[in-house]
């Protein structure tokens, strides 16, 4: 692919992913139906990206995965496959593309679970930033640093476009695959510091059993988070209603006490 | 709806519904998205405590702690704290109140947000798309837009609104009837029990660590799940919980648990 065409879909990457991941957070626009016709529109051939957008979309559609995690990069496959149909074309040429999409892909999500331990490391920057108390100036860095992480995927497009995939896989198994399982194991984990923090605000000695209990009912019964969500809510409100009982009765023997016989109110407490 | 709002409410409003397109800006595995929630919640705090700097340093780190929803889902808890915030610079409520508020509705709006807009709107919207892109007309790709991206807007500037109305009424007859340190708790368990179902779906310990002792062979993680399955993905958050409350910083924890993982993986342990 030339210069031009590789450089093309890596801006499109680029840009798709910072105005509709970190400008808009709508999850919509690096969708295959979108992404297909804009690139290639750009390379020169509108229809044949329409109508792969159309065949990608739902190909896409049944890989993708609820609740944040993305087996496969719709985005950056869609990209590809799109940018060979239209700049290298021939009668197998949709097919080619889709193949390679898909094996884009997986490098992509590779790199990108690597990428997310860098991202982890960025907490203790943020909060600095953010105790700070400057709101301009932490968008305008937290914007800076959004594009900025848009750019490493750029490039292997940029790459993957110029080069081909199979030298990008090269250099991935070139790097030793202790790196990549500690990384891609430390982004897993990274989570746990969130979830610390967190509980270290909210736990209390007498009631931190219900944290296990959140626990058994996801892992053990394999409910939903929403059915966990009305057992634990049957739960809060059972305990607010019973305390609340407990309080109005004081207070109505507080009032009976105060109005019936003033200077024995002390007995009662 | 139908509550006048003050000029000021209707320019925070304002603001905050623009931030809140950022929720997925700088999105990390450590605290997901709390970039996000600072920067939505940012013109409320500003607006809210003025020239409080401690209240308003206070607020900030208060946003900055690890936050996960649906996008959507997203506003109508950003709308509740900023009504909860009010009653905090009043001293209604206690900041606990708003961490355990937080931290209790992020599970259940996601799982029922993912359900309504990823499984629901987007496949109609792309069901219609696709049937016109297939025959070559752009006008397809111009439906899932406006089906599955504006819609999600529009959505999200009413729930920001209820949100902020809720919190506000809400708030004002839970102090009223002097219930707020029982609400509080209650809030807090049903948070505890939402970390507890998150700690076991997001947190992984992938061990992968066979000890071979002549002809058997142990596999660890086995013994350890023998005990209670993902129980090590239990144990790290408490341990790291451990570690805060003891004063550590997050950035030496985080490096640490990379320094870990990547030994471990150089050992053969994951």
């Amino acid at each position: 692919m030339s210069f031009g065409s590789a450089f093309v879909c890596a801006l499109v990457y680029s840009l798709l992913t910072f105005i509709d991941t970190d400008c808009l957070s709508w999850q919509c626009l690096t969708r295959p139906i979108v992404v297909a016709p804009i690139v290639g529109g750009l390379l020169g051939d509108l229809h044949t990206g329409i109508i792969m957008g159309a065949s990608l979309e739902a190909i896409f559609m049944g890989i993708s995965a609820v609740g944040g995690s993305v087996p496969s990069d719709a985005l950056s496959g869609t990209i590809l496959a799109v940018a060979y149909a239209v700049t290298v074309g021939g009668a197998d040429a949709i097919e080619t593309g889709f193949a390679l999409s898909l094996t884009l892909g997986t490098i992509m999500s590779t790199i990108s679970s690597m990428l997310m331990a860098v991202w982890g490391a960025m907490t203790a920057y943020w909060e600095k930033l953010a105790s700070e108390c400057n709101p301009v100036k932490f968008k305008a860095i937290a914007l800076t640093v959004a594009f900025l992480a848009t750019l490493p995927g750029a490039l292997i497009i940029f790459l993957g476009c110029r080069y081909g995939v199979d030298s990008l896989a090269a250099f991935i198994s070139a790097a030793p695959a202790w790196v990549i399982t500690g990384l891609a194991t430390a982004g897993s984990m990274m989570t746990a510091v969130g979830f610390g923090i967190l509980l270290s605000m909210i736990w209390s000695a007498d009631i931190c059993v219900f944290y296990f209990v959140g626990f058994i009912m996801a892992k053990s019964l394999g409910l939903s988070s929403l059915g966990i969500a009305v057992i634990g809510a049957a739960v809060a409100l059972t305990v607010f209603f019973l305390e609340k009982n407990i309080v109005d009765d004081k207070k109505s023997a507080g009032t009976a006490a105060s109005t019936n016989e003033v200077t024995s109110e002390e007995d009662f407490f | 709806m139908a509550k006048t709002r003050t000029a000021e409410e209707k320019s925070v409003l304002r603001k905050m519904f623009a931030n809140s397109h950022f929720v997925f800006s700088n999105f990390s595995m450590a605290k997901m998205e709390a970039n996000g929630f600072t920067m939505t919640m940012a013109p409320a705090i500003e607006s809210i405590y003025g020239d409080d700097m401690e209240g308003k340093k206070e607020a900030y780190a208060r946003h900055q702690a690890f936050f996960n929803t649906h996008a959507v889902a997203f506003n109508f808890i950003a709308g509740l704290c900023y009504a909860m915030e009010k009653d905090r610079k009043e001293g209604k409520i206690p900041g606990e109140t708003i961490d355990a508020i937080k931290a209790s509705l992020m599970g259940p709006t996601a799982g029922m947000f993912d359900s309504i807009f990823f499984n629901c709107l987007r496949v109609i919207g792309a069901g219609i798309g696709i049937g016109l892109c297939t025959e070559g007309n752009i006008l397809g790709t111009f439906i899932f837009i406006l089906l599955y991206g504006v819609s999600q807007s529009v959505i999200k500037w009413y729930l920001l609104e209820v949100g902020y109305d809720l919190g506000t009424s809400f708030i004002d007859s839970i102090f009223n009837s002097g219930l707020m340190s029982v609400a509080t708790r209650c809030a807090s368990i049903l948070g505890l029990i939402m970390v507890g179902a998150m700690t076991a779906t997001t947190v992984g310990f992938p061990l992968n660590w066979t000890i071979n002792i002549g002809q058997t062979s142990v596999v660890v993680g086995d013994l350890f799940n023998a005990i209670y399955p993902g129980i090590l993905s239990l144990v790290i958050v408490l341990v790291m919980m451990y570690l805060i409350k003891k004063g550590q910083r997050p950035l030496t924890l985080i490096v640490g648990l990379m320094v870990f993982c990547l030994v471990g993986a150089l050992l053969g342990i994951f």
